[in-house]
């Protein structure tokens, strides 16, 4: 059983510029992905190789051009109707969706379409909810009874250690604490799929190092699926069980690694420096031939 | 049980009720609450302990709120008249005083500011201004409030889907430019003279400003806080009242603060076409007797008002949009 299976996307995007041309770039092109269940997968890539908008798509915050994608068996968004479907299909779609968004989930009921948690390099904490508020809401959100609520919110919290934060607002907590609160709120959830883009980016490398330890202390013995997007080389090969490049310009799967090495890892291993050195190689060589506006 | 107070958390046995807008310091007071090992964590043995304690809150109500009132009107009147402003109103002060009283400047054009507080005093005396004050109040806030209950949730609608604003907005962006004084003549041959007319000025000339700005600010919610909600499995119902309106509040207030100084001006207007009360009638009455010492009590009465509602409304974002301020 895979948890996240991606067939064949593509997604483009079509600009009008001011000149009323129409001009498009490809930032993922044909993709297809298979994901087990349980495992740890980084995307890499150069900048601007559609690493984001893949991961967007796996979340559906955004829809293919082309393609499905299936998190946990159940097709994510509805593709849109495609330039050569007929107009009555064009119609179709668009009078479906002609007062409520493709992306939401419904109008009155709170219901999630599929079983993922989504964490971003702002950490996307509700600045308007205390720590203790914020986890309450994402479980009031999946419809879990008012009492569990509460003890599950503890529970995930005291886990995190922001247990003595619960009536602070994000505001007053530093970088590190608001990624172990989105981490929580995350885990609370308890989700078949948690999406990260780049979660640890904005904090410093020794909180970062200590969230990672503490990612795959919580996720342990879980069959939770965690797609990580990041730039940090170290991060990918010291998290992830299997890696995939992304090259750019199109957005392409380049390369896959699958990392057999045993855990728990040590930093800066033989093994590791090895595959960093392999995947710095690779990536180095896709950056070249972008010219000047990669990177 | 655990029950969020003010954030807080109080756990008794194992039931649920749940308090808001209980002060924790007071709750610590009383000698069946021990802190517990957390800092945000109160453990109370009965529940009944709790209920009495919460009807004694009830019955001190009014005390919180005139404590609340005493500390906002300190904040309001502190915050504005700080020694540095003091030291550039009180000569200006002076100089109202002093030169129309040393015939530097026309005594009947500018009448000194002890002539215009005696006549201040006179007016209250008559009680009539008084009256009429109550009376621009009256229109005023019904037309204000007419104008928030309206727009807002309009704005809100239309900053959340755009379906629904691709429909409605351009309507109000075409009748928006018509200046509100310009619609007087129509309002008075529908309405007649009178308060149905006023209160639909006021409302039109602080209606713009409200919707255009709640708009704004909920359109531009991060769409990041979006995107979490959603992959949380919000419904767009939820997602209004919990991520659109919460993070536009303080824009939203804002905006309340503009509709309050064109509803003002219409305020004016309207008492000035058509009216037999009010400080617009009041500032028009004025003109035709030549006395300036009272148009100058009404424009400073306007001048108060609006200073104190906007010192109101700054009051209601501080404590409302808790979480800007942080810290």
């Amino acid at each position: 059983m895979y948890a996240i299976n991606v067939d064949n996307v593509t997604k483009f995007f079509s600009v009008i510029n001011e000149d009323k041309t129409a001009s498009g770039f490809t930032a993922v092109s044909s993709v297809s992905l298979k994901i087990e269940t349980g495992k740890i997968i980084s995307l890499l890539g150069p900048s601007g190789c559609g690493k984001t908008t893949f991961l967007e798509m796996l979340g559906g915050l955004q829809a293919p051009t082309e393609g499905s994608v299936y998190v946990d068996g159940k097709l994510v968004l509805e593709t849109p109707p495609s330039i050569d479907s007929t107009k009555k299909e064009k119609r179709a779609y668009k009078r479906k969706y002609r007062f409520i968004s493709p992306l939401a989930n419904s109008m009155w009921r709170n219901r999630p379409k599929h079983d993922i948690a989504m964490m971003f390099q702002d950490y996307a904490v509700f600045p308007w909810m205390t720590v203790f508020q914020n986890v309450i809401f994402a479980l009031k959100l999946r419809n879990v009874p008012k009492r569990e609520r509460r003890e599950r919110a503890l529970h995930q919290l005291k886990k995190v250690g922001l247990d003595n934060a619960l009536s602070k607002y994000p505001a007053q907590l530093s970088g590190g604490m608001k990624q172990r609160l989105a981490l929580a709120r995350a885990l609370a959830v308890q989700p078949k799929v948690i999406l990260m883009d780049e979660p640890f980016a904005a904090v410093d490398i020794l909180t970062r190092e200590r969230l990672q330890d503490e990612l795959l202390k919580l996720i342990d013995e879980t069959d939770i699926t965690i797609v990580l997007v990041t730039h940090d080389i170290s991060e990918a090969v010291y998290l992830s069980d299997e890696i995939v490049v992304f090259s750019a310009n199109p957005g392409t799967i380049r390369n896959k690694f699958t990392l057999d090495i045993k855990r728990p890892r040590r930093r800066n291993s033989s093994e590791a420096l090895e595959y960093e050195e392999r995947i710095q190689s690779l990536l180095k060589y896709e950056t070249k031939h972008l010219g000047d506006y990669a990177i | 049980m655990v029950a969020t107070i003010k954030g807080g958390i109080i756990l008794i046995r194992n039931k649920t009720l749940a308090f808001f807008r209980i002060n924790i310091v007071h709750l610590l007071r009383l000698p069946f609450v021990r802190k517990a090992r957390n800092r945000d964590i109160l453990s109370i043995e009965t529940p009944e302990q709790l209920c009495c304690e919460v009807q004694e809150f009830h019955c001190g109500a009014i005390k919180r709120i005139l404590r609340e009132i005493t500390s906002f009107l300190k904040g309001a009147i502190l915050n504005t008249f700080t020694p540095a402003f003091l030291v550039i109103l009180v000569p200006l002060l002076l100089l109202w005083e002093l030169l129309p009283r040393f015939g530097i400047v026309n005594y009947a054009l500018i009448p000194s500011l002890s002539t215009v507080l005696l006549t201040f005093w006179e007016m209250l005396a008559q009680r009539q201004f008084l009256h009429d004050i109550g009376d621009s109040m009256v229109k005023f806030f019904a037309g204000l409030g007419l104008a928030i209950v309206v727009a807002v949730p309009l704005g809100v609608i239309t900053g959340w889907n755009v379906a629904i604003r691709k429909r409605i907005l351009p309507l109000f962006q075409m009748l928006s430019p018509i200046p509100p004084p310009a619609w007087v003549p129509i309002t008075i041959i529908f309405f007649g003279v009178g308060f149905p007319m006023q209160t639909f000025l006021i409302f039109l000339g602080s209606f713009y400003p409200i919707l255009f700005n709640t708009f704004g600010a909920v359109k531009d919610t991060e769409p990041r806080y979006l995107a979490s909600a959603r992959s949380f499995g919000a419904s767009e119902f939820t997602l209004i009242l919990r991520v659109y309106i919460p993070s536009a509040l303080g824009a939203i207030i804002m905006s309340i603060r503009s509709g309050v100084s064109a509803g003002l001006i219409m305020l004016v207007i309207a008492e000035m076409y058509g009216g037999s009360s009010g400080i617009g009638f009041v500032l028009n009455e004025a003109r035709s007797f030549f006395n300036v010492p009272r148009m100058m009590v009404g424009m400073m009465t306007l001048g108060f008002i609006g200073w104190f509602l906007v010192e109101i409304l700054k009051y209601a974002e501080s404590k409302l949009v808790v979480w800007k301020g942080g810290r």
